[in-house]
């Protein structure tokens, strides 16, 4: 008898009109089993993202009191050489890095789809740079790079080529930072091309063969038309990650105890946009300073990710 | 059942938000320091020696519990963050002596030293250091635990077999001079072809401007690094350069560390810590090294301090746990355990630092760098020194690696120390 009572109000409730006002309270505990993320993100990243845009806007060593600046660090951001040449670094490094990258990431995923046996041996080679530290990359890295002794130059001379000295030179950096990231990425983004590659249908294969298409053809005209939503996925990511590197210049790069770690070697030639930050914020304990840094790479990076999304789907819709 | 599960979840889900929330509006729930017994001490590893914590451990224990921690990482953003967000500070902090301009303009936030009876301990330490760890107006923030003076490493059979003077004592009497050092550095190449004195023109850069009284900014904020003190020091290092003394490499790369070990660069201006770095890193090179004294006079790179942050509760007890453990006798002990060069002179008389380093061919190296110690000039370190020291450390190693026009380099790091002190508000 009781349960016959309680029902109707339960129907009630399922009514376009009752939803909005009780929706809450009769879901509260649904909000409350997803709330631990939102918490967390909270307290980790929402707060921290908000307050370092009010820091911008003040001048602080980082543990005095602060003082309101107004928009004078923006106005600086906007007038300081270094950091537009760090904006043109990073770009340099980012282009060095992501067109061989993904290239290689293509021919990979091609050949590892094509891989007949030990299919999951290639692929867990490939994805294993991945997660590697980058600081252990960056030291081998800094050996395969070394003038006397490096394993590439050793390569040079043993083609009849002068020795480069890759890490005291300013285009030499570039390239070695540019390597050292293409290593780094170039197995993971072959396994998303993989994922790309394996749900294009069979059939059209098929198809093609029975047309006569040779696999070049074939490569153009069907896997890569069908790659699309997996190449902009690909070179958005490496947007992001490429143009906020930092770790790889940084441990490539540093010097002595006594010098900065954040310098980008001679001629700031590593310098990226958040090794600047970084010497901003933490050498020059210029926190606001570096606070307003921070919001513009967030802007670069906004900027490049828009113009990657359009290129590519625009491609897409011809 | 029904119902009491669902209360008890309910219950369960708003004392973990009431928590959270807790936790992350209202500061009251979490101590600003330690509690209980506990006596926090925040260091690096090899900060302190390890003899050292473990004797002030067992000494203080019948009234505190110290806990010695050693912070891995960027120790000052640590230690700043712990600070600022108010929350967990230890009682006494370790801070790094190239980081001490930059804490000192925040000295409220530590104990005045002075108030805790620190000025009648002040003729047992080197005068220089001393004054290193007070604020401007007057406040002490850290007790001195040890310093890096600076002197001239050489490999006495490449220098013997240059036709140079050899014996430590030989080497510090003629080599006196930057002339003569750079002199020398050039009989050293012609004898010895492809060997440099030095590895880089920043290290005589950056020795030179050590070795004076002044550095980038001075006390009323005002730009200095425009002034003879530095274009000196600039000159010197260009004229290393012109004179060929210098290498092409880079410190700690392997080409460097390789050239080290071959005699390729068989001299250095190391700080007391580098004998370390030197025999980590160049092993092989054991028993060919000695010590002299550097050109002109010593500098210092290097040394740190303890301080007792407000947050400390019994700031008179950690007050007698720091002078103890940073005395002469302590201070030799953290010399054997972790290098730690001291700043008590009353320490370089001790058992412990004369003994004779194999390494350095049996050398007793506190005969150079003791004396060395104790030449150091007092300094007025400005928390604006990294960021307006850095341009014109930048544009040098521009001279010494990528061979750019001294000239060019030289306003181009004026410029854009004049751009950066006006963004700092200091005058030019």
């Amino acid at each position: 008898m009781a349960t016959a009572l309680e029902k109707p109000p339960v129907v009630a409730e399922r009514t376009p009109t009752a939803r909005p006002r009780s929706g809450m309270r009769k879901y509260w505990h649904l909000y409350a089993a997803i709330s631990p993320f939102y918490l967390l993100f909270l307290a980790f990243g929402l707060v921290p993202v908000g307050f370092s845009l009010y820091l911008s806007f003040h001048r602080w060593d980082g543990l005095g009191s602060m003082e309101w600046a107004g928009l004078s660090q923006y106005r600086y951001l906007l007038s300081d050489s270094d950091f537009w040449s760090s904006i043109g670094t990073t770009l340099i490094i980012w282009a060095l890095a992501t067109f061989p990258m993904i290239f290689l990431a293509m021919v990979t995923a091609v050949m590892l789809n094509s891989a007949v046996r030990f299919k999951n041996v290639y692929r867990f080679a490939y994805f294993l740079p991945n997660v590697t530290s980058v600081v252990a990359i960056a030291i081998v890295f800094g050996s395969v790079f070394s003038t006397n002794f490096g394993l590439v130059n050793a390569l040079l001379q043993a083609v009849g080529l002068d020795q480069v000295a890759w890490l005291n030179t300013p285009w030499g950096i570039k390239v070695a930072i540019a390597t050292l990231m293409t290593w780094q990425w170039t197995g993971y983004n072959a396994i998303i091309f993989l994922a790309g590659l394996q749900t294009v249908p069979s059939e059209l294969y098929e198809a093609a063969r029975v047309d006569g298409a040779n696999p070049v053809q074939t490569f153009f005209r069907i896997t890569l038309p069908l790659l699309r939503p997996t190449l902009l996925f690909v070179l958005v990511v490496s947007t992001v990650t490429g143009l906020q590197s930092f770790t790889e210049a940084q441990v490539l790069l540093q010097n002595t105890s006594n010098d900065s770690t954040f310098s980008g070697g001679p001629g700031h030639a590593g310098r990226t946009m958040v090794l600047y930050f970084f010497q901003q914020t933490f050498d020059n304990n210029d926190f606001g300073y570096g606070a307003a840094v921070a919001w513009g790479i967030f802007l670069v990076v906004v900027i490049f990710s828009i113009i990657n999304w359009r290129l590519v789907r625009r491609r897409g819709e011809d | 059942m029904r119902l009491s599960r669902r209360g008890l979840l309910r219950a369960g889900l708003a004392g973990t938000a009431a928590t959270a929330l807790g936790g992350l509006t209202s500061g009251c729930a979490v101590p600003t320091g330690s509690t209980g017994r506990n006596m926090v001490l925040w260091y690096w590893d090899g900060g302190l020696g390890d003899t050292v914590v473990k004797k002030a451990k067992a000494r203080y224990d019948s009234s505190v519990d110290l806990q010695a921690i050693k912070i891995g990482g960027y120790y000052r953003s640590k230690l700043i963050t712990t600070l600022a967000g108010r929350a967990h500070i230890p009682d006494i902090a370790g801070l790094k002596g190239e980081d001490m301009a930059s804490y000192l303009p925040d000295a409220d936030q530590f104990v005045d030293l002075r108030t805790l009876g620190a000025d009648k301990y002040e003729s047992r330490y080197l005068p220089w250091k001393w004054r290193q760890g007070i604020a401007d107006d007057g406040r002490m923030v850290g007790f001195p635990i040890d310093c890096g003076p600076v002197a001239h490493f050489y490999q006495y059979e490449v220098f013997r077999k240059a036709g140079l003077p050899y014996e430590p004592a030989d080497v510090s009497k003629e080599l006196n001079t930057w002339e003569n050092f750079f002199a020398a550095g050039e009989r050293l190449r012609k004898r010895i072809p492809g060997t440099s004195l030095l590895t880089d023109v920043n290290s005589v850069f950056e020795n030179v401007v050590q070795q004076g009284a002044k550095r980038y900014v001075d006390k009323d904020r005002h730009f200095i690094g425009d002034q003879e003190h530095v274009r000196h020091a600039w000159a010197l290092a260009v004229e290393a350069k012109r004179r060929g003394i210098v290498s092409n490499l880079v410190t700690g790369t392997p080409d460097q560390i390789s050239a080290v070990d071959t005699g390729k660069l068989p001299s250095q201006l190391g700080a007391s810590w580098a004998t370390y770095d030197i025999k980590n890193g160049n092993p092989k090179t054991k028993g060919r090294w000695r010590i002299a004294d550097m050109p002109v006079r010593p500098s210092n790179n290097g040394g740190s301090f303890l301080s007792i942050t407000k947050a400390c509760r019994e700031p008179q007890q950690a007050f007698e746990i720091i002078s103890w453990m940073l005395d002469a006798a302590n201070q030799a002990s953290g010399y054997v355990d972790a290098g730690l060069f001291p700043s008590t002179p009353a320490s370089y008389g001790l058992r412990q630092l004369r003994e004779p380093d194999p390494f350095f061919g049996g050398q007793v190296t506190t005969d150079v760098f003791g004396p060395a110690a104790q030449k150091i000039a007092v300094a007025y370190n400005s928390p604006f020194d990294v960021a307006l020291g850095q341009p014109i450390k930048d544009e040098i190693k521009n001279v010494g690696v990528l061979g750019k026009d001294p000239d060019k380099a030289w306003s181009d790091a004026m410029s854009k120390c004049r751009r950066i002190a006006k963004h700092l508000g200091v005058s030019h």
